[in-house]
């Protein structure tokens, strides 16, 4: 494996180079992915059958407090890079680790707010309005859950080797997939929750 | 130590980030039109995503970052296409008729 | 035994009795022949484990022939149905499963492979690279499609099969109009296949993007590579529409959503919206390698260089772009106004003008060439005006005023046939005589694939042609029969003609297959066509390592400027070869995702959960494992370039 010194470590053998490319390419393909959701809820968002609509069921608090707790890990994992490009293996695990927490925390809310909507009468079956809206919401929820187990198993492989050129690699690919999903929350934030209270 | 751990820059895009979220907030705590409304919206929306794209995900950092500006582009751009297409044809040319 | 009765066929009869038989005796066959030729170990070292490029190509291939064959079936099934009228050989429903496997085994687990497998085996080749970007990668979307392949084939004889037809529309696929569990085949059956080919496409999009030899630059790739360039472009912007699509049809069927549904607020053509904006760009994905292939194939035999290298990529960049634009032309008769349709009308009439470059270019190639008449240039002279007709009839339908006329009559049924037959299937066809030599070492008769192709050609037409008139004198797509006062039977009678010619014609290439197989020489050397690109710069067989060292590029052509410009393309001296090893997870992956789907089809939640978690399991597992792949030594590699006839 040849290493090329002058890069940033993750960065630094050509198969590392190719995984960022490909995986930038990856999320264009998660770019439709999420357009085609929300192709779909601006299509069913008035398919409210019997069930409730948007203004009816969203409440700002849960919301808002989503909003800080990705946003603000967005900001660590970023944090997390740059210590890792300053070789801190310490302050990278810490901010990272930090971003694991606030994307649990972001999940816990978001669960409550899952409840709080078949509660209200706003399950997955209730209209093609809420199935389109749990649907979107999920999927977004579902890429965090998997980015959680996976930023874990990162960590885990930080404290283990150190800052090789395979972890650094590693962990500056989940960062993308981190700030990405923070890409989707603010779309999703600004299109279903604040058009749809507004 | 702290100072080389913060970044001024990022610092920065983070208050920024979260300025513009209290902007989009406006829509919802003020009484503004719908095209006054979706303007803000769309306008923080895409800053936001631009500044993490740039600043966080450092875009155009590597040798790649052609490759890396033309998919993302490209598709955003489809993106855009199939959203206003779809509507276009499930939603709006109901409305007109 | 309630938990069997759900995997009982719905609408039984003696053949599909039989297939079950046929399929066990198979199966029965295959496991008793490899123990007893002791080639389980063979199979899974060479075959199930490989990360090899070519050997995955090969399977690819294998699966698309065998795949041919399913959908061919279900072809002459259907003609032999229709040829007379008020017909009593199968039955309304057998005919909606027939239609419905056929259309989805032939673009899905026909074309798509035939052409992925082509691309995994040129690309690398013809950039110069040792493999893909991401062989492991390579390997599970290889094993995901053939999971998926194999999950719908089985639907037939286990639980019954799909038929809403092969765009599934709803609300015909909902649980109230599709009882059985067919659709579920159809939802689950693809996602997994289209999973693996959503990764075929990143994989191949960084792998020519970042692998191509030194001084190979974008416009000086060769134009099947440039072609899959863009086909997998359009995959990675296209297949996650479908993704997302078949979550919500299974969402549907599985969990009560409405999202497709006519009550609560659902909306049955939304369905139709997303499946088109996934599906019309997927026609490109099949038609842009095809015309790759042809390019390749006309430039060599007509023994000069491409006509109008720039103008090719250009269309082809255009057509990317303009495939995502169109969708809306499958269903102009759905009510959405004269506005929307004017738009749409007009961007599809559009993509037909890139189109027609193309074909200018090749004809503009082959004048003043010195064309040589071989078995792929045969399929792709034919192709040129056989395409015509199914291109112009195209634009006909384009035009959405006149399209209420010809939607849903077998006027568009012939019209896509003629653009995806000459288009994609004579392309494969083309590509796997050319190719083949390159394969394995021998080429297939000539004298045989010239007769082959003729009567493929004839029959294509005899079987289609009389479609345009039955279609525009209003004979429906999908009914399972007519009358015998409606006219139609004359035609239908020409057109089962022609679909037993077809069958004749692929058998006539199988038949090619064995007798060359016996009787070809294997001393061919390494560039029996005298071609021009860089896969051809390489050893029969390829070893494995593809090039002993890195060609140095400096034309569009750097092989025929080798070998008559006496331009160098190895210069290098050998180096030891980083390659990666093999590994078995792909294939453990696949079968995971069998079951998974298969738990999934008929809804038993336990065995899901298990096996999800079995694959995020290989997935954890994969994540934590450190394998740098090995080194060949110098040594080996000589061994090796003396064998095969010395270092190039």
């Amino acid at each position: 494996m040849k290493i090329d010194h002058s890069l940033p470590l993750e960065y630094s053998t050509e198969q590392s180079r190719l995984r960022i490319l490909g995986f930038w390419i990856f999320l264009g393909a998660e770019i439709m992915l999420f357009a085609t959701l929300f192709a779909s809820y601006f299509i069913l968002r008035n398919g409210t059958g019997d069930g409730p609509s948007g203004a009816e069921i969203f409440e700002i608090t849960p919301v808002l407090i989503e909003t800080l707790l990705l946003l603000t890990s967005s900001f660590t994992i970023g944090l997390a890079v740059h210590a890792m490009r300053l070789g801190n293996k310490k302050a990278m695990m810490a901010f990272f680790g930090i971003t694991l927490v606030l994307g649990l925390a972001f999940l816990g809310v978001e669960i409550y707010e899952f409840a709080h909507y078949v509660h209200v009468g706003a399950g997955l079956q209730t209209s093609a309005f809420t199935a389109i809206l749990l649907t979107t919401l999920g999927t977004h929820g579902a890429h965090v859950t998997f980015g959680l187990f996976w930023g874990l198993f990162i960590l885990i492989q930080v404290k283990k080797s150190g800052l090789t050129p395979e972890t650094t690699n590693k962990s500056f690919i989940f960062s993308l997939y981190w700030h990405f999903l923070d890409v989707v929350w603010i779309f999703i934030f600004s299109f279903v929750y604040l058009k749809g209270m507004m | 130590m702290m100072k080389e751990l913060f970044p001024r820059k990022q610092v920065m895009g983070f208050v920024f980030s979260l300025v513009l979220t209290a902007v989009a907030l406006l829509v919802y705590f003020m009484d503004m039109s719908f095209a006054v409304g979706m303007t803000i919206l769309l306008v923080t929306a895409f800053i936001q995503a631009g500044l993490q794209l740039i600043l966080f995900m450092h875009a155009g950092e590597s040798e790649d970052k052609n490759a890396i500006y033309i998919s993302i582009y490209y598709g955003m751009i489809i993106a855009i296409f199939t959203i206003l297409g779809s509507l276009l044809t499930m939603v709006w040319t109901y409305q007109i008729q | 035994m309630e938990f069997f009765e759900r995997f009982a066929i719905p609408h039984p009869s003696p053949a599909i009795y039989a297939s079950m038989v046929a399929i066990g005796l198979v199966t029965i066959a295959i496991i008793f022949g490899l123990t007893y030729f002791k080639k389980w170990g063979y199979l899974w070292r060479e075959w199930l484990t490989t990360v090899d490029h070519k050997r995955l190509g090969i399977m690819y291939l294998i699966s698309a022939i065998l795949m041919l064959f399913r959908g061919g079936a279900d072809a002459i099934m259907m003609r032999a149905q229709l040829a007379a009228p008020e017909n009593k050989l199968l039955d309304a429903q057998h005919y909606n499963e027939i239609f419905t496997t056929h259309g989805v085994v032939m673009i899905l687990f026909m074309a798509m492979p035939f052409i992925i497998g082509f691309m995994n085996f040129v690309v690398p080749l013809q950039i110069g690279a040792r493999d893909v970007a991401f062989p492991r990668l390579n390997a599970l979307s290889f094993w995901l499609f053939f999971a998926g392949a194999m999950l719908f084939n089985i639907s037939f004889v286990i639980g019954g099969s799909p038929d809403a037809g092969w765009t599934s529309y709803f609300p015909l696929a909902d649980n109230e109009f599709s009882q059985s569990v067919g659709t579920n085949y159809y939802m689950i059956a693809i996602q997994i296949a289209g999973l693996g080919t959503l990764m075929t496409g990143i994989n191949f999009m960084t792998t020519i993007l970042k692998m191509r030899a030194p001084g190979m630059t974008l416009m000086k790739m060769p134009m099947f590579t440039w072609s899959a360039l863009i086909a997998n472009v359009i995959i990675v912007f296209a297949f996650p529409v479908l993704t997302v699509a078949l979550a919500m049809g299974t969402l549907d069927r599985l969990f009560g959503t409405h999202f497709f549904a006519s009550t609560n607020g659902g909306m049955d053509m939304l369905w139709a919206n997303l499946f088109w904006v996934w599906g019309h760009p997927e026609v490109y994905i099949l038609i842009l390698p095809a015309f790759g292939i042809y390019s390749e194939v006309i430039s060599t035999f007509a023994r000069r260089n491409l006509y109008g290298y720039k103008s090719m990529v250009a269309s082809m960049v255009i057509i990317s772009l303009l495939s995502f634009l169109v969708w809306v032309h499958h269903f102009f008769t759905m009510g959405q106004g004269a506005l929307v349709n004017s738009i749409f009308s007009i961007t599809t009439m559009a993509i037909a003008v890139p189109t027609g470059v193309k074909i200018f270019n090749w004809l503009f190639t082959l004048y003043k060439g010195k064309i040589e008449v071989t078995t792929p240039m045969l399929y792709s002279m034919l192709f040129i005006p056989l395409f015509t007709i199914g291109g112009v009839t195209g634009v006909m339908l384009g035009m959405s005023a006149a399209d209420y006329q010809y939607h849903n009559t077998m006027f568009l049924v012939a019209h896509f046939h003629m653009v995806i037959i000459p288009g994609v299937v004579f392309a494969m066809l083309a590509a796997l005589f050319y190719y083949w030599p390159k394969m394995f070492g021998f080429m297939l008769n000539e004298k045989l694939g010239k007769l082959g192709a003729w009567v493929i050609a004839i029959g294509t037409l005899l079987a289609f042609m009389p479609m345009f008139f039955s279609g525009l004198d209003g004979q429906a797509r999908r009914m399972y029969t007519y009358s015998e006062s409606s006219g139609f039977g004359i035609w239908n009678m020409i057109s089962f003609v022609g679909a037993l010619g077809l069958a004749i014609g692929f058998a006539l290439i199988v038949y090619n297959i064995y007798y060359s197989f016996r009787y070809a020489s294997r001393d061919i050397g390494s560039d029996p066509w005298d071609a021009r690109t860089l896969e051809w710069a390489t050893h029969t067989p390829v070893p494995e390592y593809n090039f002993a060292t890195m060609p140095q590029i400096e034309s569009v052509e750097p092989f025929w400027d080798d070998k008559k410009n006496g331009k160098k393309l190895f210069k290098d001296k050998i180096e030891k070869i980083h390659m990666p090893n093999n590994t078995g997870i792909p294939f453990i992956m696949g079968v995971l995702f069998f079951i998974w789907g298969f738990s999934f089809i008929f809804a038993m939640w336990i065995p899901l959960i298990i096996f999800t978690l079995a694959i995020f399991g290989c997935m954890a597992y994969q994540s934590f494992e450190n394998d740098h792949g090995r080194y060949i030594s110098v040594e080996e590699v000589e061994e090796t370039e003396n064998k095969l006839g010395g270092k190039r």
